[in-house]
């Protein structure tokens, strides 16, 4: 399946040696090669199951949603019979977009440009005129709006724009699901008004590959602790897990031992030993349903998942969605949820850390960019970007270590586990033609040494 | 609630004056980076928010910013602002390191109500933002404030920033409007 492609400065880029296994390494150019990001709105985006929205964000008939499938601008619209549907946004007369407006409640969407007129499940209603100028000879049937295949999990709607990928739970695959899961360890969740977008100009997947990333932590976003917004410790702490999943998906960051996990449990039920700074996230774990959700391994996770290619599920009750913008830039979205039965005093206290750690504004948030920004450059300027890029950190030196349950996770200090399987995915991905050659051809998660 | 119309052109104008010479005066030691003096113009309840802008249809204007108490760009109280400003003297504060060069515009300046001590300006921005070799980004907006007057002096004691972008066209906002 070895592909080669003739990059913009006519250089070839072999696809299947962009990421090299033996050595955790990864050619800069993709990152900046105009052909590269081509291919990865078709092979990648084009493709996947893409998160839209959540379906508490369009409660009633006609409530309208826009969002991207990598350049494609699609709309979320709940119809009259309660159904989430998917449009591309895209007149199929002449391919002007039929909503412009970002959020919203229609009767139906009309064309600005000559009066098509589609119902919410993207029908075709009317044209004007329809007799008199195309004297009844256009069918309406073959003209309504493409719909993407939507499918839901626990509220959280996907779309694909490829009418052969798997099901929706096939493709999320145990990591995906759990991903989700750890956002309804306090029950049912509810999305709020108002999402931070912002554009850095940097790739996509520069971007993403840095919610595995807890290196990085202490050094762009010191001043976190040296304010005491955070404490040094739960910034970057020693005790890491990394999950990994089919097609890329995975979950990486804090995690807490089987024995750290013992100690909690003895803590909450005697009273008795110091708390840690991951009590409260371990609170909301300890439920015996939460455990049963999440599971042996899961449960102890207090990473960042990542649902391939381009979700970050946070730990902030956040969503961040790295939509591409072309090689050199993305729009960061930032979805914020609360549970639904949050009191007021609480959902207060989850909107200021909505409003203040991430976002453009964000405490932390606002020393990243330019480090993305950069890193961007230096996977285009003539001699750097014959560079690798470094991703051997920890390679060769752990082990997934796999739990009765099916469950597997490698345990171990600061790593780059998953940037590493992140990207030999995305060759992955990158190679296959069709959901069929992917389907057959990707790796599954390692087992034993990695 | 006395309204400016009660007011002498004398009196209004003064009250413009005193309006325009805080608001420039702020805007200087902002571009200056003289942040610690900025902070000693904010009264100790300040409320220094920015909603999130959306693009809406015509008939659903009502829905173009987020509402106060939820999700912001910038919901702050003096608390945040003084650790945004004790951000950049404690190091690692990438964004601002090597510092930005800003340029505070401030336009259309009006006193739009009084109410005891209390004035209500509205004013126009535009904030302009230089970085490195040659990164741009400009900001303009309209800015509700308050300015109070306490023992002879006016301080700000509410500034409600409605920018005139919907996706914020930079990497960050490290700066303060």
């Amino acid at each position: 399946m070895s592909e080669s492609i003739i990059a913009s400065d006519n250089s070839t880029i072999d696809i299947g040696a962009c990421y090299d296994k033996k050595n955790g390494t990864l050619d800069r150019r993709i990152f900046s090669d105009e052909k590269i990001y081509q291919q990865e709105l078709t092979r990648i985006f084009g493709r996947a199951w893409n998160f839209i929205c959540h379906e508490s964000q369009v409660p009633d008939a006609g409530n309208f949603f826009t969002n991207f499938i990598g350049e494609d601008e699609v709309i979320a619209v709940r119809d009259r019979v309660g159904k989430v549907n998917v449009l591309l946004n895209s007149c199929p007369h002449r391919g002007n977009t039929v909503c412009r407006a970002e959020l919203g409640t229609t009767k139906s969407f009309f064309c600005s440009y000559h009066g098509w007129n589609f119902d919410l499940d993207g029908s075709l209603l009317a044209v004007p005129n329809e007799e008199a100028f195309y004297r009844n000879n256009l069918d309406k049937k073959q003209w309504g709006l493409t719909a993407a295949k939507v499918e839901t999990y626990k509220g959280f709607v996907f779309a694909t724009l490829d009418p052969e990928a798997p099901a929706l739970l096939d493709y999320l695959g145990w990591v995906g699901k759990l991903s989700i899961d750890m956002m309804m360890v306090d029950g049912d969740i509810q999305f709020l008004d108002g999402i931070q977008k912002n554009r850095v100009k940097c790739n996509w997947k520069i971007a993403t590959d840095n919610l595995y990333d807890w290196y990085h932590v202490k050094v762009s976003h010191g001043t976190g602790f040296k304010l005491g917004l955070v404490t040094e410790e739960s910034m970057a702490p020693n005790d890491q897990m990394v999950i990994l999943g089919e097609l890329g998906h995975g979950i990486g960051g804090p995690g807490l031992t089987r024995e750290k996990q013992a100690e909690f449990d003895q803590r909450q039920a005697t009273g008795n030993g110091e708390a840690q700074w991951y009590d409260l996230n371990a609170k909301r774990r300890i439920a015996p349903e939460v455990r049963e959700m999440l599971g042996p391994i899961g449960s102890r996770s207090f990473g960042h998942p990542n649902i391939f290619p381009n979700l970050w599920v946070t730990t902030t009750r956040q969503l961040c969605l790295r939509i591409p913008r072309g090689p050199f830039e993305t729009e960061l979205w930032w979805f914020n949820y609360v549970p639904v039965d949050l009191s007021e005093s609480q959902r207060r206290q989850s909107t200021f850390v909505h409003n203040h750690i991430f976002g453009p504004a964000g405490f932390l948030e606002q020393d990243d960019g330019e480090n993305w920004s950069h890193s961007t450059r230096g996977a285009r300027a003539t001699q750097s970007k014959t560079l690798p890029v470094n991703l051997s950190m920890g390679l060769g030196r752990d082990n997934v270590i796999s739990d009765p349950s099916g469950q597997s996770a490698i345990e171990t200090v600061v790593n780059e586990h998953g940037q590493r399987w992140m990207y030999q995915s995305w060759q992955e991905w990158m190679q296959a033609d069709s959901w069929q050659a992917l389907l057959a051809d990707h790796s599954r998660p390692p087992q034993g040494k990695v | 609630m006395s309204t400016i119309l009660n007011l002498s052109k004398q009196d209004h104008i003064t009250m413009r004056f005193d309006a325009e010479e805080f608001l420039y005066h702020e805007a200087e030691l902002l571009d200056a980076r003289r942040l610690d003096e900025w902070l000693d113009l904010l009264t100790d309840d300040i409320h220094y928010w920015m909603p999130i802008r959306r693009t809406t249809q015509a008939k659903e204007t009502h829905l173009e910013f987020t509402k106060p108490g939820g999700v912001a760009f910038f919901d702050d109280d003096k608390s945040v602002l003084t650790m945004r400003v004790q951000r950049l003297s404690v190091g690692r504060a990438w964004a601002e390191d090597p510092p930005s060069r800003t340029r505070h515009l401030i336009t259309n300046v009006r006193v739009a109500d009084i109410d005891g001590e209390e004035l209500t300006v509205h004013c126009n921005f535009q904030l302009y933002r230089t970085r490195l070799n040659s990164e741009e980004d400009s900001w303009t907006g309209r800015r509700v404030d308050i300015l109070r007057r306490i023992n002879g002096e006016l301080k700000l004691s509410k500034r409600h920033i409605f920018l005139d972008q919907t996706v914020i066209l930079s990497q960050n906002l490290s700066s303060l409007f």
